[in-house]
């Protein structure tokens, strides 16, 4: 056991202190961390508080008045508010506040009119040279935050922009012209404006008022509850697809890496030839347990640091209602089942190889197992419990990762399904090691020709 | 007295071709044994089934008192052939991974690591990846990690391998060392002059089987001398006359004098009186038969002298290519 102990310790270490490790691993994981906190913090999710002059050109003679009161500070601040809300809606109402987030960075608050771009309107006359009036939107801005009495924009707003023809009705009721490099919220805010403005105008027109039918047509949507045998969840749409996928990510990286690395090193050493001083110190299974081990603590160490970095991300977004400890434990059960599958057959590979270009072809198989979760993704997450999800769930080592896309969906499965899976899975990996280990005392010693499948297999058949 | 490995009809095959056949072997405690066999002839097979590394398929093994080597695998120490260190390691840490490994794990370890470095003449390479060193200081790593746990067999298969003969020295000495100590050795090497300056016992073998299984004095004993070194004082004196005398075969200039091969059918004490009463010798000596004759005489019999036997002498000397042709 202690032998065991020693080639795990330096199997780990071996893989941990390795510059292309350190880089891989820790450093993607650190820059995120920084993006995640520092980001935020560096930017601020307004427009530049940009000052000027819209141009009006009004054909029409009644838009003008109304596209004034829209391209107010009070109207943009409104209409961005409005969105904002919708977008917290989709990450889910319960799950943190736009407060919560604003005070995590120096965002500005979007519902004050002082933190957005203050626009006066200038009305041209309708019979205007609309080339001569562009030629302001030409001057350089000498200052980025602009001046009040620069130009920024030119409105032409079209004569039928009330009452479009017939021949028109799927025109623009209106063109815009914007100096270059301004920036694109203003302009998405200026579109936005003058949409307004015409559909007042429109609605003026037709003698209803424009207030009344705004008030009329405006349904606050509800949050949308999920009602579980635990009781009563908010919903939240984006949340509850992406954590799954999150989740059967974060398995299948720390399986790949760590199965990878295994594999790598296995070759390393057979090609290397310490592979028989080794022996003759240790048995070949003592070798390849401690291997196997050592691999499954680099797995764990990957697993644990993008886990804690999902929790502390989601608990500076007040997100961390989300994560489920029941949850977290299947991520790790998940694991354990499908690294050592993997890691068997990683091991039986490098093996029976001399070098690494020779094992690509042995891969194969292995890699489209992994890939499968990931393809069937969409379906098993809109129906975790079809007959395609269920039968899934007890292939290993595919079920290890369609178990968990389901656990972590809306509607997980029932508890024996879980049962069933996880025996399945501990059954594939009984199989696996024994087959591994029969390889690995066969192959360890084997060079020249690369084997295939069935050489594996008699291999095996023969030890 | 004790034997530390006993094989008793071992038989190992990969696929068709039959590495070891039917191998018999005792080697007692204390003693140093040479196995010897050009390329190719099973000797690296045999050690790996000693060390439980391969597994026969028919036979069976006793090794320090076990079924199994798995049992002993802390008290034998081994250097392959084929050298391998993790190249990326510093040497302190292999030396002490494979020590640990070895079953020591005392406080001073990295002291004896050390000393041990000091010893082989490799002071302030603990640091050093292994790598950075060259083939025979890497030999001398691996030698390190075969006694640094003081085994009680050693097995050394091709020691002298890669190394220049300064260093062959220095690991001929330090085998001798562990000799003294008291440890079993089985030293394995296709160069017969390697086991004839160190071993006292010699085990043959050639594809497989067995050839041979002699203490070296009995060998040379029971070996008649069939070469006789002859210098005549006069050089430019006529030695087409020697041809003609009985129970001389052939003569031979080896540069310096002439070799003279007897005949089966005579002896060194009939043929020399007559050769020195035909020329007046400056110096005249029986040639002891090498290993290598041995070999060659046992494999190939006396009276083959072809283009194979040539090639068999040159592997035995210098590794040459496995004999495929002979299987």
């Amino acid at each position: 056991m202690k032998k065991i102990l020693y080639v795990a310790i330096r199997e780990f270490l071996a893989t941990v202190m390795t510059k292309g490790f350190v880089l891989g691993v820790l450093l993607t994981p650190t820059l995120i961390a920084l993006m995640v906190f520092l980001i935020p913090r560096l930017i601020t999710e307004g427009p530049p508080k940009i000052e000027g002059q819209v141009a009006i050109v009004d054909q029409t003679g009644i838009v003008a008045g109304n596209l004034a009161v829209s391209l107010t500070a009070q109207r943009f601040a409104e209409r961005r508010a409005e969105i904002q809300s919708r977008v917290q809606w989709m990450a889910g109402n319960g799950i943190g506040s736009g407060n919560a987030r604003r005070a995590s960075t120096r965002a500005p608050d979007l519902r004050k009119p002082e933190e957005m771009p203050q626009i006066s309107t200038v009305v041209l006359p309708a019979g205007s040279d609309v080339e001569q009036e562009k030629i302001p939107l030409k001057r350089p801005l000498l200052n980025k935050n602009g001046d009040p009495s620069i130009r920024l924009a030119l409105v032409i707003i079209h004569q039928d922009a009330i009452k479009p023809e017939e021949q028109n009705a799927e025109l623009p009721s209106y063109d815009l012209f914007v100096r270059g490099q301004l920036d694109d919220r203003l302009v998405e805010d200026i579109h936005s404006g003058i949409q307004e403005a015409i559909g007042a105008a429109r609605l003026q027109e037709a003698g209803l008022d424009a207030n009344n039918v705004v008030k009329l047509l405006m349904v606050k949507r509800a949050e949308t509850r999920a009602l579980t045998a635990e009781g009563e969840q908010k919903n939240s749409m984006m949340w509850n697809s992406i954590l799954p996928v999150a989740f059967m990510i974060l398995l299948l990286i720390s399986i790949l890496t760590c199965g990878q690395s295994l594999l790598t090193t296995v070759v390393e050493e057979k090609s290397n030839r310490v592979v028989e001083v080794l022996l003759s110190a240790v048995s070949p299974m003592e070798l390849m347990t401690g291997k196997i081990l050592g691999q499954m603590a680099v797995g764990f160490l990957i697993l644990a640091l993008y886990t804690g970095l999902g929790i502390v991300a989601l608990a500076s977004f007040a997100m961390l209602g989300l994560l489920k400890p029941a949850l977290l434990l299947f991520l790790f059960i998940s694991y354990l089942l499908a690294y050592f599958m993997i890691a068997a057959i990683m091991a039986a590979i490098g093996s029976a190889v001399s070098e690494l270009r020779d094992a690509q072809s042995l891969m194969m198989p292995v890699m489209l197992c992994l890939m499968l979760p990931w393809f069937l993704m969409m379906p098993i997450s809109r129906d975790p419990n079809s007959m395609l999800s269920v039968v899934l769930s007890f292939i290993p080592p595919i079920s290890n990762f369609v178990m968990l896309l389901r656990m972590a969906s809306n509607t997980p499965p029932a508890l024996w399904q879980v049962g069933l899976s996880i025996l399945m899975s501990a059954a594939g990996v009984y199989v696996a090691l024994r087959f591994a280990a029969k390889v690995f005392r066969v192959g360890l010693l084997m060079f020249g020709k690369p084997p295939t499948f069935g050489t594996l297999i008699r291999w095996a058949r023969m030890s | 007295m004790t034997n530390a490995v006993i094989l008793k009809n071992v038989t190992k095959a990969f696929g068709e071709t039959i590495a070891v056949r039917s191998f018999n072997l005792s080697i007692p405690e204390g003693a140093l044994y040479g196995l010897i066999g050009p390329n190719g002839a099973g000797k690296t097979t045999l050690i790996r089934m000693i060390l439980s590394i391969l597994f026969p398929d028919q036979g069976e093994l006793n090794v320090l008192g076990h079924s199994s080597a798995l049992e002993a695998k802390e008290r034998i120490g081994y250097l392959p052939e084929e050298r391998g260190l993790y190249k990326k390691m510093r040497v302190g840490d292999f030396l002490v991974y494979m020590a640990r490994l070895k079953g020591m794990d005392p406080p001073d370890l990295k002291s004896q690591v050390s000393h041990w470095l000091q010893r082989m003449g490799l002071p302030g390479t603990e640091r050093k990846r292994c790598e950075e060193l060259s083939k025979g200081m890497q030999q001398k790593i691996q030698f390190i990690t075969a006694v640094i746990h003081r085994p009680d067999l050693l097995i050394l298969d091709e020691p002298f391998g890669g190394l220049d003969p300064v260093n062959q020295r220095v690991m001929r000495e330090l085998i001798l060392e562990e000799h003294r100590r008291g440890v079993t050795i089985l030293f394995s090497t296709h160069v017969m002059a390697h086991a004839e300056q160190l071993c006292d016992h010699i085990v043959m073998l050639h594809l497989g089987d067995k050839v041979l299984d002699q203490a070296l004095s009995e060998i040379r004993q029971t070996n008649d001398p069939r070469h006789i070194l002859f210098e005549p004082l006069d050089p430019s004196a006529n030695m087409d006359q020697l041809r003609s005398i009985p129970g001389v075969r052939e003569i031979t200039s080896n540069g310096v004098g002439w070799e003279i091969t007897l005949a089966s059918d005579s002896s060194a004490s009939s043929v020399i009186p007559l050769v020195v009463r035909a020329v007046v010798p400056a110096q005249i000596q029986i040639r002891r038969p090498s290993l290598e004759d041995v070999f060659i005489s046992i494999v190939a019999g006396t009276e083959v002298q072809s283009e194979e036997n040539a090639k068999l002498r040159a592997s035995l000397r210098d590794g040459g290519e496995i004999l495929e042709a002979r299987r």
